[in-house]
């Protein structure tokens, strides 16, 4: 059995005054090992935090199916809640309670007893680094604090199965690695399966065992990070040329050898090329015959990101208005 | 040592039903408490509006409430006092700030009983309508008032009064519920003045003439507050009394049916 399960899981809203409805969640088929870490990376607005919602029994599938642990997240969400452990986007605290008085609430919610709650709330702070925190204020605590707190409140029934939600959003650098240590020692250590999603590359790539990509909605990719990277079987090789130039570079380097294929974007086109280096001479050489000034010219093997804008169009970070396919 | 799906799967769940609700009630509402202690901004003006409302009024119609019979007007006042410091509108506003800092969504996301969390929240909101309205009882008692059915009849008025708050609040909670608005929820307030100005609060029922008579009739305010004077002026006049909790038990089973409505709303 699986730690999550979805199959053709739609999560629909609809519409309400001039908006029109949205399909958030379009169908969505996964399965998550019990014990891996998985990615589920994809742009803002591409569903991965309505996909967590209905994971974690906040909202109601339109249509589909879904287990965690085994129960379905609509007949035994009750069940499915004492399981899992969730840290959302947006970090839900209580600013007038202390850090330890929130750890103990959550304790005694999840029906721990005794003087185990106050036990429980003291190693999650030393665990988070926050134990000189722990009789402050939360309304005191910097974003990097809070985000480590909603971690720790998330683990405080000891849950099998945890869902984080853009857990390193704001962070800066230093922050996101203590959190990613610490996603890493739960998972080696306490065997805690983990769903993540996130905008950013680097962190599906440095945490995931397995990625799924997702894009309006729908899964776009899915595999170890070394396989999606793998399936391209290119180098990415990335130029950037004026803009007005654009379509006669596209133009002028489409009869390249080895050329798989070609996106373009605003300011640069991005060439799948059997062997990038070599390639580079030849790009130089054919620009040039073009008439086209090259501004920059890169040579990278693939990126996540590569993965998804050769399964989209477009990129996760940064440029996103692609426009063609050569 | 890492548990198998299927042993997750088959835990058993822990202790729920009725006892487990009402544990996580208590726990809400002791958190409740804890942050309307640590916000005294947030309360202290509904100690203060009602005894302001209380002592102005008396002082200032007192004089021409004779010219209705109305000797003790104290005591006739008294119950406005208390329905104002049972109204004060601040209800479910702790909880739509919940909803919007999604903290809500993290209590909704422990096993708790959703029920629990609205029982929990209502009664922390009760226990803050007790303490004012005990304060303004006391702060009346002390100010001379003449209680017709001494200490035990003002401790029954302020249970009454505090009975009346916890269905008035619900309009509160329902709101913050369906719309997670701050702008909303502080609305509820605006109910209250129909309630109040469109009953017998200021001169007795049959001193009121045309439309006006016949709002405060249609008004459960108008029984509410004929129960909540017997206690105050005449003695423990059952009927009145009886009627003051028939008007309060109408007016809750539509406050409280729309406060679990909102909740479903919220949690579905």
């Amino acid at each position: 059995m699986d730690a999550i399960e979805a199959s053709g899981l739609v999560k629909r809203f609809p519409a309400r005054g001039d908006a029109a409805p949205v399909e958030a969640v379009a169908g969505i088929d996964l399965a998550v090992k019990e014990g891996e870490i998985f990615g589920f990376l994809g742009p803002n607005g591409a569903g991965k935090s309505t996909t967590v919602r209905v994971f974690t029994t906040l909202t109601k599938p339109t249509s589909g199916e879904a287990r965690v642990a085994g129960l379905d997240i609509v007949r035994n969400a009750q069940a499915v809640r004492r399981i899992i452990g969730v840290a959302l986007q947006e970090v839900g605290l209580d600013g007038r309670a202390t850090g330890r008085e929130l750890l103990e609430l959550q304790a005694h919610l999840y029906g721990v007893g005794g003087g185990e709650p106050a036990r429980r709330a003291r190693e999650l702070l030393d665990l988070v680094g926050l134990a000189d925190a722990a009789n402050r204020r939360i309304q005191t605590y910097s974003g990097g604090m809070k985000r480590r707190l909603d971690l720790a409140s998330a683990l405080v029934h000891k849950p099998r199965i945890l869902f984080l939600d853009e857990p390193t959003s704001g962070l800066d650098p230093a922050s996101r690695r203590t959190v990613w240590d610490e996603v890493r020692r739960l998972n080696d250590e306490d065997g805690i399966t983990v769903f993540l999603t996130t905008q950013y590359l680097e962190e599906a790539d440095e945490l995931a065992q397995r990625v799924a990509i997702i894009d309006a909605g729908s899964i776009v990719a899915e595999g170890t990070p070394a396989e999606l990277k793998g399936s391209i079987g290119a180098d990415v090789v990335t130029i950037t040329v004026p803009s007005e130039k654009i379509a006669r570079a596209e133009k002028a380097l489409a009869a390249l050898k080895g050329v798989k294929e070609i996106r373009r974007h605003k300011h640069a086109l991005t060439l799948f090329i059997a062997d990038g280096s070599k390639a580079v001479a030849a790009v130089v050489r054919l620009l040039d015959e073009a008439k086209v000034q090259l501004d920059s010219i890169t040579v990278a093997s693939p990126t996540l990101d590569d993965v998804f804008l050769r399964a989209t169009g477009h990129r996760i970070e940064g440029e996103t208005a692609a426009v063609g396919v050569a | 040592m890492t548990a198998t799906a299927t042993e997750l799967a088959s835990a058993p769940p822990r202790a729920s039903g009725a006892p487990e609700a009402l544990r996580s009630a208590f726990y809400i509402g002791k958190r409740e408490v804890r942050n309307v202690l640590r916000a005294p901004a947030d309360f202290l003006p509904g100690l203060f509006i009602p005894v302001f409302f209380y002592f102005i009024q008396v002082g200032s119609l007192s004089k021409f409430a004779t010219g209705f019979g109305l000797h003790n007007y104290k005591a006739f006042q008294l119950p406005i006092g208390l329905l104002f410091a049972a109204s004060n509108g601040g209800s479910g506003l702790n909880m739509v700030m919940d909803i919007e800092s999604g903290y809500f969504d993290k209590l909704l996301l422990t096993p708790v009983n959703r029920l629990a969390l609205l029982i929990g929240a209502m009664g922390a909101d009760l226990c803050r309508i007790f303490v004012q309205n005990t304060f303004v009882m006391v702060l009346a008692l002390a100010a001379g008032l003449e209680f017709k059915t001494g200490i035990a009849g003002a401790a029954v008025l302020v249970i009454i009064a505090s009975v009346w708050g916890l269905a008035y609040s619900a309009i509160g909670f329902g709101i913050a519920l369906k719309t997670g608005s701050p702008a909303a929820t502080q609305s509820a307030w605006v109910i209250f003045f129909p309630l109040i100005f469109l009953a017998p609060s200021f001169a007795p029922l049959n001193a009121l003439s045309g439309w006006l008579r016949g709002a405060a009739r249609a008004n459960p305010v108008t029984y509410l507050l004929q129960g909540m004077r017997a206690l105050s002026m005449e003695g423990w006049v059952a009927h009145d009394i009886f009627v003051g909790l028939i008007a309060i038990a109408a007016v809750g089973a539509f406050t409280l049916t729309l406060a679990f409505r909102g909740l479903l709303s919220r949690v579905r």
